[in-house]
């Protein structure tokens, strides 16, 4: 069983201060969305308006066209995993995956096949007589999934699921949520502040910020093609460079002038962008040393160097006091101290008007 | 050659025994012994009191110290032939305020704690005013009320001033308050109705507050001595305390001291019992650990 989600102008309020406001998303059956956005945007207040958790102030909520925010959560056909996991501490884990099939007198022959099916699929069957403070965190996150999953839902929810576990078993758990959603062919919703999460498990991010939705993309669109500078920001790390440029043009592209007065020629088109003091943003990767004799390169002193192994990413002071991060070789010569000279790949290039609102270079993505 | 020497760190105390014992310890162990025995020393004393036959106390208190001891005094209250109702009429009034002070404070504080009605703080806050006024301030007025609606000398009549119970609202209300919510969500999503998730999910929980307050509530009934002299007047609906306290002659701290002891030993046995049953929630409950 699978389902459509439309999300139409929804607004949430609590009190006078609006948390949600007219929010229109679609969510495609078998889709895994998740919602990325710091803390606060109203991403968890939204999965909880789908789960009926919350009430919805203005506009509707919908799965396979008919309208659900009208119906208590339990008839809403879907499954939600807290972060906290929320396995009643008194029951075993199978009582616990067997509870909500109770409660829609699904017969106990049924009960027992879904608990084994589910029990064998994460691998939990010798802890179903456990209580759950028997269990480790990750046990525990097991049995919160596989408690959604004996009730079959139209969709699964997940709020931060991960956010408990060690960084270890955060990543292991995700590669399996991953392999999980292959197997169970549903649509899924995972809200998180973890970008990396965002971009390994999704099939679409929405990011999230102010109460509105800043972009929706796939993973990819969204790090390549940021809709606006929150987004450039928020998703990459390290998180993208921002330079103060002035543009020109110089057929038909836009060329930015550098703080320190060197020329850098973009891939961005200059249709009806008026020439003038913009931001360019650049990510570290497109941030490189410049080789021996080269043109338009910016100068300045390396202050910290990380060392991540397979790439080096340099921290380097420019001349006008800003800061710009640059990634080098994994075994770069390097130290701190160092002057060097910087080259910028303009076919990499963002720009960002003073509302914050993108293009891109032609090159990015698929133009 | 190279030479070792053992260096003398500090050390802790060990697990057991008094090897590695500081001084401190030491002194703090000696302590406790000896609050110990100043707290046992009385309790040992009235059993022993209770032990001796009467006539060897009047000649002489040294007789507690050595036999012949008897069991003569316990006899004599079992064969005074209303001790078993007065017994039973504690346990109905004891047990039946226990049981109606959990159910009435469990639902209180579930609502309390969970629902959203007009008034709720407001509410809450009279309830706990509640704590606040002394019994004795609302005796009279209790009394022409019971009078007035038949109620002495009545189960009800004993049980039902005990049904206002303030301390029990507030500490329920503050365990179901400290139970996460996201377990009501969850229940709400497994299409459990309200009562469901009162009674399957988050009743069950409360367990510890539940025999926390079982136990004192229990406790205090049984030992209540003022209300029952009150209220029940006649010899059948006197409850233990009462009825012991209306077999004692006029010189009982005298002529009938091994008898006096062998009645307060008698009363409180099933509070020991009690006690030996559910030491571990009394315990918690005393240490404050009940309310997380």
């Amino acid at each position: 069983m699978t389902a459509q989600i439309e999300i139409d102008s929804v607004t949430k309020r609590y009190g006078a201060m609006t948390v949600l406001e007219n929010l229109s998303l679609s969510v495609r059956a078998n889709e895994f969305m998740v919602f990325l956005g710091p803390s606060g945007c109203g991403k968890s207040t939204l999965l909880r308006m789908i789960a009926g958790l919350e009430s919805v102030d203005e506009g509707t909520i919908s799965i396979n066209g008919e309208r659900i925010d009208t119906l208590p959560p339990g008839q809403r056909g879907i499954a939600m995993v807290f972060q906290s996991y929320a396995l009643y501490p008194h029951m075993t884990v199978a009582d616990n995956m067997a509870f909500g099939l109770e409660n829609i007198a699904v017969p106990k022959d049924v009960i027992a096949a879904r608990l084994a099916e589910a029990a064998r699929m994460l691998e939990i069957g010798h802890l179903m007589d456990r209580k759950p403070g028997q269990l480790s965190g990750g046990q525990r996150q097991r049995v919160a999934i596989g408690r959604a999953i004996v009730k079959e839902p139209k969709a699964f929810l997940f709020d931060e699921p991960l956010s408990n576990l060690d960084a270890a078993l955060r990543v292991r758990t995700r590669v399996e949520l991953a392999q999980l959603r292959n197997r169970v062919k549903s649509t899924m919703i995972f809200v998180t502040h973890d970008q990396i999460e965002a971009m390994t498990l999704a099939d679409r991010v929405v990011v999230m910020n102010n109460r509105q939705i800043e972009q929706i993309g796939t993973p990819m669109d969204i790090y390549l093609r940021p809709a606006s500078r929150f987004v450039a920001t928020f998703v990459g790390s390290p998180t993208m460079n921002f330079l103060p440029v002035t543009l020109s043009e110089r057929g038909g592209f836009l060329v930015a002038e550098l703080p320190n007065g060197a020329h850098l020629t973009t891939t961005i088109r200059a249709d009806g962008m008026t020439a003038g003091e913009q931001t360019l943003g650049i990510r570290a990767e497109a941030v490189r040393r410049a080789e021996p004799g080269a043109s338009d390169t910016m100068p300045g002193r390396v202050e910290v160097l990380e060392r991540l192994g397979d790439r080096t990413l340099l921290y380097i002071r420019l001349k006008d006091g800003s800061m710009i991060v640059a990634e080098d070789i994994g075994m770069s010569r390097v130290a701190i101290g160092d002057e060097i000279a910087l080259t910028l790949d303009g076919t990499r290039t963002h720009l960002f008007d003073a509302e914050g609102r993108a293009r891109h270079a032609e090159e990015i993505g698929h133009g | 050659m190279s030479t070792m020497t053992a260096t003398s760190a500090p050390t802790r105390a060990a697990p057991s025994g008094m090897v590695g014992r500081s001084t401190g310890d030491r002194i703090i162990l000696a302590l406790t012994i000896a609050t110990a025995v100043i707290m046992m020393a009385p309790l040992v004393w009235v059993v022993a009191l209770s032990l001796k036959d009467n006539k060897e106390l009047m000649a002489s208190m040294n007789a507690v110290f050595h036999a012949p001891y008897t069991l003569q005094n316990y006899l004599n209250i079992l064969t005074t032939s209303s001790v078993f109702r007065w017994i039973l009429n504690s346990l109905i009034v004891s047990g039946g305020v226990t049981f109606s002070t959990l159910v009435l404070c469990s639902l209180a504080g579930y609502g309390f704690a969970r629902l959203n009605f007009p008034f709720r703080n407001v509410l809450f806050v009279i309830v706990l005013i509640g704590l606040a006024i002394p019994e004795q301030a609302v005796l009279i007025a209790r009394h022409q009320l019971f009078s007035w609606l038949k109620l002495h000398n009545t189960y009800p009549g004993l049980i039902l001033p005990w049904l206002s119970a303030p301390f029990g609202v507030f500490l329920m209300t503050q365990y179901f308050r400290a139970i996460p919510k996201e377990l009501d969500e969850a229940a709400l999503l497994d299409n459990a109705s309200r009562f469901k998730i009162f009674w399957k999910v988050l009743l069950p929980l409360t367990v510890p507050a539940q025999a926390t307050l079982g136990i004192f509530t229990f406790l205090s009934v049984w030992n209540d001595y003022f209300w029952p002299l009150i209220s029940g007047t006649k010899k059948e609906m006197y409850t233990l305390t009462v009825g012991i306290a209306s077999t004692q002659t006029n010189f009982a701290q005298s002529e009938g001291l091994g008898f006096l002891m062998s009645q307060a030993v008698f009363a409180s046995a099933p509070i020991l019992i009690l006690y030996l049953f559910f030491q571990k929630y009394i315990v918690t409950a005393v240490s404050g650990a009940a309310v997380r």
